[in-house]
């Protein structure tokens, strides 16, 4: 029997850690292969984590609510052998730390010890493996020895199984689909790094992210780190410098997100006589040379290689003083109020943090105006009045926020400069041109902003029932990391809770956010052949906040006239 | 940012219309992916346009009036009129034909085409200049690239392709009449296509090769077959001698000059020469530095079996990736390029490309020959059938040639083949597609081959190789 370690599995969409919110299982338990071990919360999701082992769990190394970054060891198995040598078996029961682990179930404990056939689709251990695995020419016999069709090749490259490994069912050892599947079932290790990765699910395709900082250019600010921890730190990792190396495409991409060189990564690993490097070894060798110099780190919210200093159980201590810069300057925004009591410490993980790093990101990068005017929406008021049945009949629930979103696509018409993206480094601004609208949604963990696409191809009631099926599922975490990317522009209905004015954060690199006060009565006044009186109007407050670096005041007032304007006669939307 | 400069974004942009660009522009698109390419020249690149279909076209009109000139022997007697101008014509019906199939193609898939030349600006941008002067350009941000720019011509010292009588194998395409004499420097493939085309059209062919024989990658007996031939059809090698430049012959013609190693010089009268030394990668002029993407010292992108350069979204597919420069590889690379862009597990992984060469016999040739699979550490076995033997090529009254079939003689997997002979560029396939599946000997000699047929050969080279030819005597 071998002990296996299991660690935090890339768990998609360069996302560098996770908060492990609880176990699903005890030492002790026995678990199969898919099943899953734990809970993780990154910043986008709440995901499962499935056991690349079929085995018995032997110790968890993290607690629950620790911070984990992708690639930590969090879980043990233990797993048997070809049909367990009985030396092996010997020395695995005479383990205290087993018989410790097997005290709380001691059924199992028993089964496990007189069960070596089950684990014994197995092969080795990792270490042992990667030799075993690019060894399989074993010497004299000639390279190329592998018979496989190129539609099974393909499919060992899906599963990440090396070929070599596979012992064929065809004639002379040809390689079929069924052996390749079989021995990607096996879960054998001999397929260490890229067989976790298939084991864990679809790997997230990305193409492209968005993000359009230069790979060269992260790169060489990479390259400075290192030069930086060089000097400064004993504790620097040492570059391998190689000329080639191996990865899964998964693994190309977290390095680029981290700014890691994969020539740099140190890794005993090989693949057909080449170094390999799996994600894991890039997140450990992201971390150990962005210790030294975190402020060098690659842009917030895309991964945070080195904030957790300690890579093993986290200590609560290290994570405080690094956050709490960020968390001090975004109190201002805070819309999730729930501390209570005094001395008590409310965890600054997930959503949370991550929504704090956006907040500080926008805020301190783009000066921030606020123009603010108020809508008369009486006829607005009655428009939705008439097509709210209209809308029951399809099953809709009409809100004012349909109406909103095409009056805003007729100002974004008009000025499309609030709907652009600065890019300071090209030195140019790029106006989208299309029109994806973020709609803000108050979640009880959080901030989130779902993405509504094409409003400008929408109608009303479509847009209605996309606004309201995003939000309920932003509210039950259910939201895919897509629906949150690529808005161009961004709404947050603040009156739904109430108020008339505030002073929003633009959604960055945004150019513009726009407030929604509450639709309330209030007193307006209006000008007669008898001179001028108040009286009781429908009005909505709005408040929009521009990147002045961008876009000028006044333009942003002629922006928000025209939004008025199709707000205050909703005929004009017709022209949306 | 230049004022008036327009901007546009694309998910994958390609550089280059060729079997590599476009194969990889349709892929792309076909995965969704919004796909934008940049064609500066003609669309089908150097194959359709200057290279593989224009000289097909020609090689089998010029064997067709030969043939037809030299039936004698089958009771046929003709004297073809060759009309090189409505050939050249129909040539060029065939390639415009194919060429607009491509642009079809890649709109009806949603490619956005653009024309002119691009270089890169940075490693997301690549300026595109429209043809002719003050045409204005334009900018296209990335995500991903691919450099499909395929190759060109190389030129010798001594003889400049601006000349007239200087002919670069795209001009022997497009020759307005038969020279009486042709010179032609470099026994290579492309030399030895178009020598033959030009000496069953009835010009005085010297070919001028600097090594000590013709086709030089292949093996000696494959040579052998081709270089007899190429001299039953009149035409003369020089061996040995490298061409140092030409002079003016007199006889309004010129003089072609060699050197041997040893100093001793030679000359050749000729009306034309064609110059077909080599080929090499199109990267000047793309600023692919911009990009932070190196070229080796002869100019070809680095790759990884994925395609993809140093720079990771920046890929190279096609002759300006390096050797093999074949259309098949470009366009199997181009696929691959598109479908690691899309996130699909594709790699470059053939254990076996073939090539194909038009002469007379034709060569077909795939996987490894009886040395490199030694060389690999096969216990080998090898079988032959030659040409002469099999019915259907008396038939044909094209007889010269063989098929060799080289296997692991453990387990019989089939691992290589070289073909020379009639239709050897078709009847290479079969063995390509048995190597690629791991077949062995008793599954091609057990697969039942049609009679009479040239592909029967492949299966009796099977059977020699298990040492058990009905139709030869087994070695």
């Amino acid at each position: 029997m071998t002990i296996e370690e299991f660690r935090l599995p890339d768990v998609g969409e360069g996302v560098a850690e996770g908060e492990l919110v609880s176990w699903l299982v005890a030492p002790g338990d026995r678990v199969e292969e898919d099943q899953p071990v734990a809970e993780v919360e990154t910043d986008k999701a709440l995901v499962e984590v499935p056991s690349s082992y079929d085995g018995v769990v032997e110790e968890l190394f993290v607690e629950e609510g620790d911070i984990v970054p992708v690639g930590d060891v969090i879980i043990s198995f233990r797993v048997g052998e070809e049909d367990g040598t009985p030396a092996d078996a010997g020395a695995d029961g005479a383990e205290p730390t087993d018989a410790g682990a097997d005290d709380a179930e001691p059924t199992d404990a028993g089964a496990d010890g007189a069960e070596p056939t089950d684990a014994g689709a197995d092969d080795a251990d990792p270490t042992d493996s990667a030799p075993a695995a690019d060894g399989s020419d074993e010497p004299g016999s000639p390279s190329g020895r592998t018979f496989a069709p190129p539609s099974v090749r393909r499919l060992a490259r899906e599963l990440g199984v090396d070929l070599a490994a596979v012992d064929g069912s065809g004639p002379g050892g040809r390689i079929a689909e069924r052996d390749v599947r079989e021995h990607a079932d096996s879960g054998s290790p001999a397929d260490d790094g890229d067989g976790e990765d298939a084991a864990i699910g679809p790997k997230p395709v990305d193409i492209g992210s968005g993000d359009r900082t230069s790979a060269v250019s992260r790169r060489d600010s990479a390259a400075g780190t290192d030069a930086t921890t060089a000097s400064g730190s004993g504790a620097s990792p040492e570059r391998a410098g190689r000329d080639r190396t191996l990865a899964t495409p998964a693994t190309r991409k977290l390095a680029s997100d981290l700014g890691v060189d994969l020539d740099d990564v140190p890794t005993d690993e090989t693949r057909e006589g080449e170094a390999f490097v799996a994600a894991e070894h890039v997140q450990a060798y992201a971390e150990a040379s962005a210790r030294p110099d975190a402020e060098a780190a690659p842009p917030a919210g895309e991964a945070e290689p080195g904030v957790e200093t300690e890579p093993t159980p986290a200590d609560p201590a290290t994570d405080a003083p690094t956050s709490t810069a960020t968390t001090a300057s975004i109190d201002a925004d805070a819309d999730d109020g729930t501390a209570d009591g005094s001395g008590a410490t409310i965890p600054y993980r997930g959503v949370r943090r991550t929504i704090g790093k956006r907040m500080a990101q926008s805020k301190f990068t783009a000066p921030h105006v606020t123009h603010h005017d108020t809508a008369e929406v009486d006829a607005l008021v009655s428009a939705r009045e008439r097509l709210k049945p209209r809308a029951a009949e399809e099953e809709t629930k009409l809100t004012y926020l349909p109406f909103v979103m095409k009056a805003v696509l007729a100002g974004l018409r008009e000025y499309p400069i609030l709907n652009s993206e600065l890019r300071e480094e090209a030195e140019e601004i790029l106006l989208k041109g299309e029109y994806h609208f973020g709609v803000a949604v108050a979640t009880d963990s959080g901030l989130m902003v779902p993405v509504v696409e094409d409003v400008d191809e929408k109608g009303l009631f479509e847009l209605a029932a996309e606004v309201s099926d995003l939000a309920s599922r932003a509210r039950d975490r259910s939201l895919a990391p897509a629906e949150l990317r690529g808005s161009t522009f961004t709404l947050t209905n603040f009156g739904a809770v109430g108020g008339e004015y505030a002073t929003p954060i633009i959604n960055y690199p945004e150019t513009a956010v726009l407030g929604l006060g509450a639709i309330e009565k209030r007193p307006v006044v209006r000008e007669s052949e008898d001179g001028a009186e108040v009286v009781p109007a429908s009005t909505l407050p709005l408040s929009l906040s521009i990147d002045h670096r961008v876009v000028d005041g006044a333009v942003a007032a002629e922006f928000a006239n025209v939004v008025m304007d199709h707000l205050e006669e909703p005929l004009l939307l017709l022209n949306e | 940012m230049v004022v008036g400069d327009i901007s546009t974004g694309t998910e994958v942009l390609v550089i280059g219309a060729g079997p590599g660009g476009y194969v990889a522009a349709i892929r792309a698109a076909q995965r969704g992916l919004d796909t934008t390419l940049v064609e500066k020249d003609a669309y089908g690149g150097a194959c359709l346009n200057r290279g593989c279909i224009p000289s097909k076209a020609l090689i089998t009109a010029s064997g067709l009036a030969h043939e037809a000139g030299t039936a004698e022997e089958m009771g046929i007697h003709a004297d073809p009129a060759v009309d090189l101008a409505r050939m050249i014509e129909w040539k060029e019906e065939v390639v415009d034909r194919l060429t607009g199939g491509v642009e079809k193609l890649c709109k009806a898939n949603g490619v956005n085409l653009v024309e002119g030349t691009a270089r890169f600006a940075d490693d997301h941008t690549v300026r595109v200049a429209h043809g002719g002067d003050g045409q204005g350009s334009e900018s296209i941000e990335f995500e991903h690239a691919i450099v499909a720019t395929g190759s060109r011509p190389v030129e010798i010292p001594g003889f400049s392709f601006a000349d007239e009588h200087v002919w670069n194998a795209a001009d022997a395409l497009d020759a307005d009449a038969v020279p009486d004499r042709l010179v032609v420097v470099g026994g290579g493939y492309i030399g030895m296509e178009l020598a033959t085309v030009y000496a069953k059209l009835g010009a005085e062919v010297t070919v001028v090769e600097m090594l000590e024989d013709v086709l030089d990658p292949y093996e000696d007996d494959v040579k052998r077959v081709v270089r007899k031939r190429a001299e039953e059809l009149g035409i003369a090698f020089s061996f040995g001698e490298g061409a140092t430049g030409w002079s003016e012959g007199g006889d309004g013609g010129y003089l072609v000059h060699t050197e041997t190693e040893a100093g001793e010089e030679s000359t050749y009268p000729a009306d034309r020469v064609l110059v077909a030394v080599g080929r090499e990668p199109v990267t000047g002029g793309l600023d692919l530095e911009n990009a932070g993407v190196e070229t080796d010292d002869r100019g070809f992108i680095e790759t990884d079996d994925r395609t993809r350069s140093a720079v990771e979204h920046v890929h190279a597919v096609g002759d300006v990736a390096g050797e093999p420069m074949l259309a098949h590889v470009a366009s199997t690379e181009g696929i691959v390029a598109a479908e690691t862009i899309a996130g699909e597990p594709a790699a470059l992984d053939q254990r076996a490309i073939p090539a194909a060469v038009f002469t007379d016999p034709e060569i077909g040739t795939v996987g490894m020959t009886e040395a490199d699979a030694e060389d690999a550490g096969f216990d080998v076995a090898v079988g032959e059938m030659p040409f002469r033997a099999s019915g259907r090529a008396l038939t044909t009254g094209h007889s010269d040639g063989f098929v060799r079939i080289v296997a692991d003689a453990d387990e019989g997997f089939v691992l290589g083949a070289q073909i020379v002979g009639p239709e050897a560029s078709e009847l290479i396939a079969e063995v390509g597609l048995a190597i690629e599946l791991g077949a062995t000997l008793e599954d091609v000699a057990a697969t039942v081959h049609t009679h009479p047929t040239l592909s029967e050969a492949v299966m009796e080279a099977a059977e020699n190789a298990q040492g058990q030819a009905i139709h030869t005597l087994n070695r």
